[in-house]
């Protein structure tokens, strides 16, 4: 019962931070349904996923009442991800995984700063 | 918009979908400065729009996963209770919020995340073994 009502929170907690910042929340729902569940890391992420889909359709709706949504602009990306998502994964087998991860993480660093300092 | 930018938009999100599945983030990290720098969208527009291509995305996701880890209705219905009140408030409070001020804190946690997958990106490179958990929307 004391698990539900952890798991109910980490919802709580990962829906507030995907609405105010317009993604998934993985990022935070994962690390913390392993740590208040005790549930393994591939089976975090994967009931992440399926939580991001009512998370992201009521946040969506939401942006979609105040028209901060650009309807062209997302079905081309959609189209583009669900192309390159099987793509990603058939092409991470034969990368350097570490060095790909140290490069563009300086990227995202650097241009999350730039939107900070701005 | 022109096709070239349509183009464009397609190829990016493409290119989303491998490098999310490469560095085991989500594509709204990656998809809400393109559409802020690139698209000149605001970063409300850029927001809402993000969270509608994560639904499909994610959709896929659920559907790729299936085969290899059930996952248990109870725990997703709990996570996602939660989870819709969070975001309907989450979503609320940045519709309240200036868009500077918006993308300063997206900033915040873009530069975080960032700092995130350089310390895994060194420790994968470091200890070798263990490729992350990669796929998917985070």
């Amino acid at each position: 019962m004391s698990r539900d009502l952890a798991l109910a929170g980490v919802g709580l907690l990962a829906g507030v931070f995907s609405g105010l910042l317009g993604v998934g929340g993985g990022i935070v729902m994962v690390p913390l349904i392993v740590a208040v569940a005790r549930l393994s890391q591939h089976y975090a992420h994967a009931t992440s996923l399926a939580a991001i889909l009512p998370i992201a359709t009521v946040a969506a709706a939401r942006f979609g009442v105040d028209e901060e949504i650009h309807y062209g602009v997302a079905a081309l990306l959609a189209l583009g991800s669900l192309v390159g998502a099987p793509l990603g994964a058939h092409v991470m087998a034969r990368v350097s995984e570490g060095a790909l991860k140290i490069t563009f993480g300086l990227l995202m660093v650097s241009v999350g700063i730039t939107m900070v300092v701005q | 918009m022109t096709l070239l930018t349509g183009i464009g938009i397609v190829v990016f999100g493409a290119l989303t979908g491998v490098v999310s599945a490469l560095l085991g983030v989500g594509g709204g990290v990656v998809m809400v400065p393109f559409m802020t720098i690139a698209l000149d969208l605001s970063q409300h527009t850029a927001e809402g729009t993000s969270l509608v291509v994560i639904v499909p995305t994610a959709l896929a996701g659920v559907l790729a996963h299936r085969r290899h880890q059930r996952i248990r209705l109870r725990h997703v219905l709990l996570i996602g209770a939660g989870g819709v009140v969070g975001s309907l408030a989450g979503a609320s409070l940045a519709l309240g919020i200036e868009g500077e001020v918006l993308e300063r804190l997206f900033g915040v946690l873009l530069a975080l995340v960032g700092l995130h997958v350089v310390l895994t990106g060194v420790k994968g490179t470091r200890d070798s073994k263990g490729p992350s958990t990669g796929e998917g929307d985070r």
